[in-house]
């Protein structure tokens, strides 16, 4: 039997996402996505604020406040949310990034209205007082020291924020520093939350096995309540300035079990219109096992053990890093001198028809499956509009891949992994 | 607005797509079922063979078969293939358990023809090459360094061996540094030719497609695939030894804290008692399950404590398990085991039981959402021979089950809890079990052999 070896990503064809999309008069944007397949139902809170978003001399502080949105409200104690969602078949959880708070939960879908009144509740009423607030901060310090000085490597992702970023606060990272923390008083913290945690800034999304009407009535019931302040949100204003010649920043720590480098070039937000063929060179570069980087440095030069490539678009732009960790025995020099080629060939050549439609392909194929769960669709919807402006955007976005072509890809890597573009980080043992 | 949470409306049910079954000439099963909201069909080549199968001294045979089958063929090598996968946007894998060796691949519908001739190719012209034997068989190696560094890994592992000595579930799956040393090219190509075959497979199939085509597409691609001579008869399952109280200690000073596991071998798949079981699982697990409550909330002895049921072909292994501190050893294994106790002598409050079966059908409905879960729901059925309309009943049964059940199923399958296994420094609490049990084993983590049905030399 013969069948093709390769498929076009175009024949993938997706129906688009159909969605009900209100703004409350108080400025919260509900977006409702229906799929009664199954008995069960995700909804998604995005608070567009994030590491970003920390007051000066604060860093860390968007994070830390995840961290306090479950420690109860005026009505509820601590830990309401998660037996609200565990304790009846369902979960929740939150993640800060550079630019939004997310906190979400999925639930058999009779318990939607008790959870929609829970978030609104904890948007209106959180109770911060200086004990939780103690706790709290030494647990998120507890995450920093666990997750960012004790595993290999887990300062790399702070070094090239902080080193790739000379005036834009995206340089301070999202956990933050354990002296800023702790120079954090209990004011600071309810000054944070009236100035984030306000309707207009928030952006609720509900997917799974809803009734729109019902869902809406409980909308503007419980979050429709509560007021916005009149001042408006202060919104980073900071540009980046051009960065015209390359940086090196060396450092060593005592657990790197191998020598790495990352390497962080400058890159335009994620609305811009070069954000697609950013994400094709991302996966052309490093996605899979069939990728450019693993295939030449890792299986057939041997010279890596691993190798990386994420186009990291943000609300405000962002940066494409390329991290490789040499393979045993291998100098840094070496591994990053293939690497180094295998950018020379990405800037000068256009990748064939091949590999461009397997690599389209390879997109197309991950957009389907981030359909599947009901969270997965409210996250993309959360994200389209917080990271992009409009939630329409999802409908678009496999023909925007597919319309990506070799000759946008070279351009794209010439116009952006320039070595004059980028911050080299060197991370070795000491 | 309100000072208490609204209350939750009635529960809301759903149905899965009914599955079809046919079975080709070859003897292959096809179990097929359309659900097409999106366009993405996903295939499981279930084999009904796995670590069981396993001689003791060959344990970790059928996962090293399972890691190598995506590790080359006879026409392509590891990295043309993950290639050949990658061109389609497909997701292509295989892994063993006890009871089946599973190939599963998925794409979406217009690459899927092409994938699921991956998995034909994989599964019938696998080439087992020498160097990739050695490379997966040294990353396997490696793995169980890992594993054995971590004390609840562990004590799972040798609550295996305590529950079924040299009964098929008794060695570890992924095997030991013994055993997959000695094994090679050759025992990995003997299990395969032995083993995956047609007529004891069961292929999974669904998604983005009509049952029929599902069907014609198995016959043109696997209806050529024979079997190689007439199906042997599956050899006894071992004797699984009787209950005894007893407490097993891996003396581990450099754990950081101390696994307790407690259980006994219940019940297989296909028992009726299963979903009376599943709930008692749940009245006992989770944040506000019993464990958790006592161990955790009232005691403060843990983080957390739950339990678990391994639903097998043959009796499977109901566990609790708990990590503490070394010191508090002996009071929470006996905590640990009145509230197991509880679940017979104390039924389930009506809100509680509410509770916690949401938790049952929510976790059910959540792992439905994507067609690899609703596949890997369908192949469960098959495997352990449960009824396939079954699939659609799974919410329902839960339902039913009421307080009385799961009093009485706790009563002859969870209690008492035949054993307790413990795994950190020893010196902080063997002596006072050695106080209160009669049977009491240390056995220092250098002479524990996972290989052996005693563990090591007694």
């Amino acid at each position: 039997m013969t069948v093709p070896t390769t498929i076009s990503a175009s024949a993938i064809d997706v129906a688009p996402i159909r969605y009900v999309d209100r703004t409350l008069a108080n400025g919260l944007r509900a977006i409702l996505v229906r799929d009664p397949r199954v008995p069960s139902v995700a909804i998604n809170v995005a608070y567009r604020v994030g590491g970003k978003d920390d007051p000066a001399g604060r860093s860390g502080f968007a994070h830390l406040f995840e961290h306090l949105m479950f420690k109860g409200t005026a009505r509820t104690g601590p830990e309401t949310i998660d037996r609200l969602t565990e304790d009846v078949g369902g979960f929740n959880n939150a993640f800060t990034t550079e630019d939004i708070t997310n906190y979400y939960e999925v639930i058999p879908s009779n318990h939607l209205e008790r959870l929609l009144w829970a978030e609104a509740d904890r948007l209106a009423g959180l109770v911060v007082n200086e004990d939780n607030f103690v706790t709290e901060r030494d647990v998120v310090i507890g995450e920093y020291d666990q997750r960012i000085l004790a595993e290999p490597y887990g300062m790399l992702d702070e070094l090239v924020n902080r080193e790739a970023y000379v005036a834009h606060p995206y340089r301070r990272g999202v956990i933050g520093s354990p002296a800023e923390l702790n120079a954090a008083s209990l004011d600071d913290v309810v000054a944070f939350h009236a100035t984030y945690y306000r309707p207009d800034n928030a952006v609720l999304v509900v997917a799974g096995d809803l009734d729109v009407d019902a869902t809406m009535r409980w909308i503007e019931t419980y979050f429709g309540a509560i007021a916005t302040p009149p001042t408006p949100i202060p919104r980073v204003q900071v540009v980046e300035p051009q960065q015209n010649a390359e940086r090196r920043y060396e450092y060593r720590a005592a657990n790197v079990p191998l020598p790495a480098s990352e390497e962080a070039y400058h890159i335009p937000d994620a609305a811009h219109p070069d954000a697609a063929a950013l994400d094709v060179l991302e996966t052309l570069l490093g996605g899979g096992r069939s990728s450019r980087l693993y295939t030449a440095l890792v299986y057939h030069k041997q010279l890596a053990s691993s190798t990386y490539a994420a186009a990291d678009l943000r609300e405000q732009p962002g940066l494409f890093g390329i991290r490789v960790t040499c393979a045993r025995g291998v100098p840094l020099e070496q591994a990053r001198a293939a690497l180094e080629l295998e950018l020379d060939r990405v800037r000068t050549q256009p990748p064939d028809d091949g590999e461009i439609e397997r690599v389209r392909t390879q997109i197309a194929s991950t957009v389907v499956r981030s359909r599947q769960t009901n969270n997965g669709v409210a996250l993309t919807m959360a994200r389209a509009v917080t990271e992009r402006g409009d939630p329409e955007l999802v409908n678009g976005d496999l023909a925007r891949y597919l319309a990506v072509s070799a000759g946008d890809v070279l351009r794209v890597a010439r116009t952006y992994l320039r070595p004059e573009n980028r911050t080299v980080i060197e991370y070795l043992p000491q | 607005m309100s000072v208490s949470a609204p209350a939750p409306g009635p529960p809301r049910d759903a149905t899965l797509p009914a599955p079809v079954e046919r079975v080709l000439d070859n003897g292959l099963r096809v179990v097929a079922f359309a659900q097409r909201n999106l366009p993405l069909i996903a295939a499981q080549l279930v084999v009904r063979c796995g670590g069981a199968a396993e001689r003791e001294d060959e344990a970790g045979l059928s996962a090293l078969v399972a890691a190598l089958l995506t590790q080359g063929t006879t026409t392509r090598g590891a990295i043309e293939l993950a290639a050949a996968a990658d061109a389609l946007g497909a997701r292509l894998d295989a892994a063993s358990g006890y009871d089946a060796s599973i190939v599963s691949v998925s794409a979406t519908t217009p690459a899927f023809g092409a994938a699921f001739a991956l998995l034909d190719e994989v599964v019938r012209q696998p080439a087992f090459a020498p160097h990739e034997v050695e490379r997966v068989r040294t990353k396997s190696i490696s793995d169980l360094s890992l594993t054995y560094a971590n004390p609840s890994a562990l004590a799972r592992l040798v609550s295996q061996r305590v529950a079924y000595a040299g009964a098929p579930y008794g060695h570890p799956v992924a095997g030991t540094v013994a055993t997959l040393e000695a094994l090679g090219r050759d025992r990995v190509a003997w299990f395969h030719e032995r083993f995956y075959r047609p007529d004891d497979a069961v292929l999974v199939i669904g998604g983005d497609l009509d049952v029929d085509d599902a069907f014609a597409l198995a016959e043109r691609v696997l209806g050529s695939w024979r079997a190689p001579g007439p199906l042997p008869d599956r050899p006894p399952f071992g004797e699984i030894p009787a209950p005894r109280s007893r407490v097993v200690i891996v003396d581990k000073p450099d754990a950081g804290r101390t696994a307790l596991y407690s259980g006994r071998v219940t019940i297989e798949r296909a028992s009726p008692d299963f979903y009376a079981a599943i709930v008692a699982i749940a009245v006992l697990s989770g944040y506000s399950g019993r464990l958790n409550q006592e161990i955790r909330v009232k005691r403060g002895l843990s983080y957390g404590a739950g339990a678990m049921l391994a639903a097998r072909r043959m009796p499977g292994l109901f566990l609790s398990s708990t990590l503490i501190d070394h010191t508090r050893a002996v009071e929470a294994a006996a905590v640990t085991a009145a509230t197991i106790r509880s679940l017979a002598d104390a039924p389930a409050t009506d809100e509680d039981l509410v509770k916690r079966k949401a938790v049952v059908t929510g976790g059910f409905y959540r792992s439905i959402e994507t067609i690899d879960g609703i596949a890997a729901n369908v192949a469960e059925h098959v495997l352990y021979d449960v009824p396939l309309g079954e699939i659609n009943e799974y919410a329902r049964r839960v339902q039913d089950v009421d307080a009385a059940s799961v009093s009485a199923f706790a009563a002859r399958g969870l209690v008492p809890d035949d054993f307790v296994v413990l795994v950190g420094d020893a010196a902080k609490f063997a002596d006072e079990f050695a106080r209160t049990h009669s049977d009491v084993r240390v056995i220092p983590f250098a002479a524990l052999d996972l290989g052996s049905p005693t563990l090591g030399a007694k």
